[in-house]
């Protein structure tokens, strides 16, 4: 994989420069705010242990008082940091890589189109979206965003409910026209122990839906996945023994078992990710490439699924 | 008392092995008539195909009128399902070889109908060969339910009977030489 070096971009350079300074202000001021919160925590629990509860609090109050006051002040200035990090620094790596790339911080993919990918059968209760990547490669339009989806579980107590969230998926969504034109809905999902009893049981059995398990005949792709669709045809049409080769490649490349669905011409993947992408950091140099290199990295990463799937091959009838 | 439940339960497992037995020949025979389809498509493309090409060429000739005559065949109706799928085969590869042909006319490569063609083509012969696997798929199923335990038992009574899937006529098999290709 190529990397990002920013010894080749002078503009990049600059503006990591720049922001290094605006960094090591908002870090240091936090790092006073965080000073006063713990010191008047600090004083205020001596002062509860030597029994002067009353001037405790006092002693403990002000100081915890003024450094939330730190915060609040370079709240401001910390957003416009963080904006800029997103626009300028991670804006600029994607156009170094393809100028057709873009960011948009406050952008991403809408609940609705989430439900509609069908790649997660359960429906999320709260759910967040931000830094959405758009671009092209060549004839293949695509577009990736961060994605946190949850559903929540209320159980009774003694004490009355108790609210709990659970993941649904938290990672990247990748979205490209697939190369093929195609009209029913193909599902690939990761076989784990519970999905392949459902797959079975809907298999041999009775099937709750429309969609019926597809068995491919690769067979590290069936131990890897399991496939449904509403085609038998139409799904291998999609998952050709080539794609079924690259799909595992990919799959073999990302950390955490991906999830595919093929719906209305679209191909939607889901990377699950246990980190926040395309974040400024505050306590770390600006000019360390570590941190950048690892935001290049995944932004390469999805670039590269259109050439590594093939997705630009446009020789079955669809432009 | 549990010699009737023994009874009921060997009946509704009856039933249920034989329903899913037809079940599993029956997608057999939609999984065929899936290949038929894509077939039928394919050779619908063949009498727009030869007429785009002879405009361009004059020198194809022998193959496209190989191309029509076995299109013709098919088109005539009464033959077998084995020779309707040798008749693709033979098809297929004179397409192939017509395609590559086609580098020699720039006109022709250019054509906007011949490219609609080209494509579609393509599309179908990966339709045909997803129709295929789904069809060797469905057969696997059906063979496996009739040939393993305790289906082997029943299956030869009530008549089911294992079905060969499809295999790539040995002409397809056969690795693509460019030394032959460029030879003729």
């Amino acid at each position: 994989m190529q990397f990002f070096s920013l010894e080749g971009n002078l503009a990049l350079q600059n503006v990591l420069s720049r922001m290094e300074v605006e960094r090591q202000k908002i870090a240091s001021t936090q790092k006073k705010g965080y000073f006063f919160i713990g010191g008047g925590i600090i004083l205020a629990i001596t002062g509860i242990l030597m029994g002067l509860i009353g001037l405790a609090i006092v002693v403990g109050l002000i100081p915890i008082i003024y450094g939330g006051v730190v915060f609040y002040k370079i709240g401001d200035e910390l957003q416009a940091y963080k904006e800029a990090y997103k626009r300028d620094v991670i804006g600029e790596a994607l156009r170094f890589l393809d100028a057709s790339l873009t960011i948009d911080p406050y952008r991403g993919i809408l609940a609705q189109e989430f439900i509609y990918s069908q790649l997660f059968s359960t429906d999320p209760d709260r759910y967040k979206t931000e830094d959405l990547v758009c671009g092209k490669a060549d004839k293949t339009g695509f577009y990736f965003a961060e994605v946190h989806a949850e559903y929540k579980t209320v159980t009774q107590t003694k004490n009355g409910t108790r609210t709990e969230w659970h993941d649904i998926f938290k990672g990247i969504i990748f979205v490209a026209d697939f190369n093929k034109n195609f009209n029913g809905v193909t599902i690939v999902r990761p076989k784990d122990f519970g999905s392949a009893i459902g797959a079975w049981f809907s298999k041999n059995l009775f099937s709750f839906n429309n969609k019926d398990v597809i068995k491919l005949e690769n067979i590290d792709f069936d131990k890897a996945f399991i496939t449904y669709g509403t085609d038998q045809v139409e799904s291998r049409y999609l998952l050709t023994p080539a794609m079924m080769e690259r799909i595992l490649k990919l799959n073999s490349n990302s950390k955490y078992s991906i999830s595919l669905s093929f719906i209305e011409s679209r191909m939607y993947i889901a990377f699950p990710l246990n980190r926040n992408y395309f974040e400024a950091p505050i306590f770390k140099s600006l000019l360390n490439p570590e941190l950048l290199n690892e935001d290049i990295t995944a932004i390469k990463f999805m670039y590269d699924i259109v050439k590594e799937l093939d997705l630009d091959t446009r020789i079955w009838g669809k432009n | 008392m549990i010699i009737a439940i023994i009874l009921i339960a060997i009946f509704l497992f009856g039933i249920f092995f034989y329903n899913s037995l037809v079940g599993k020949k029956n997608q057999v025979t939609n999984a065929f008539s899936a290949i038929d389809v894509m077939l039928k498509k394919r050779f619908d493309l063949i009498p727009n195909l030869v007429e785009v090409v002879k405009q361009y060429t004059n020198y194809e000739s022998e193959t496209l009128s190989k191309i029509v005559e076995l299109r013709t065949k098919v088109a005539a109706g009464n033959i077998s399902d084995a020779e309707k799928a040798q008749i693709d085969s033979q098809l297929s590869s004179s397409v192939k070889g017509l395609m590559v042909n086609v580098e020699n006319y720039p006109d022709l490569k250019a054509n906007t109908n011949f490219i609609n063609l080209q494509t579609t083509w393509t599309e179908s012969e990966e339709q045909i060969a997803a129709a295929r696997r789904t069809y060797n798929a469905a057969v696997t199923d059906y063979n496996n339910s009739i040939m393993m335990f305790p289906g082997n038992l029943f299956a030869g009574a009530l008549n089911f009977h294992p079905v060969p899937v499809l295999e790539t006529a040995a002409e397809e098999r056969r690795n693509i030489s460019a030394k032959e290709l460029f030879n003729n």
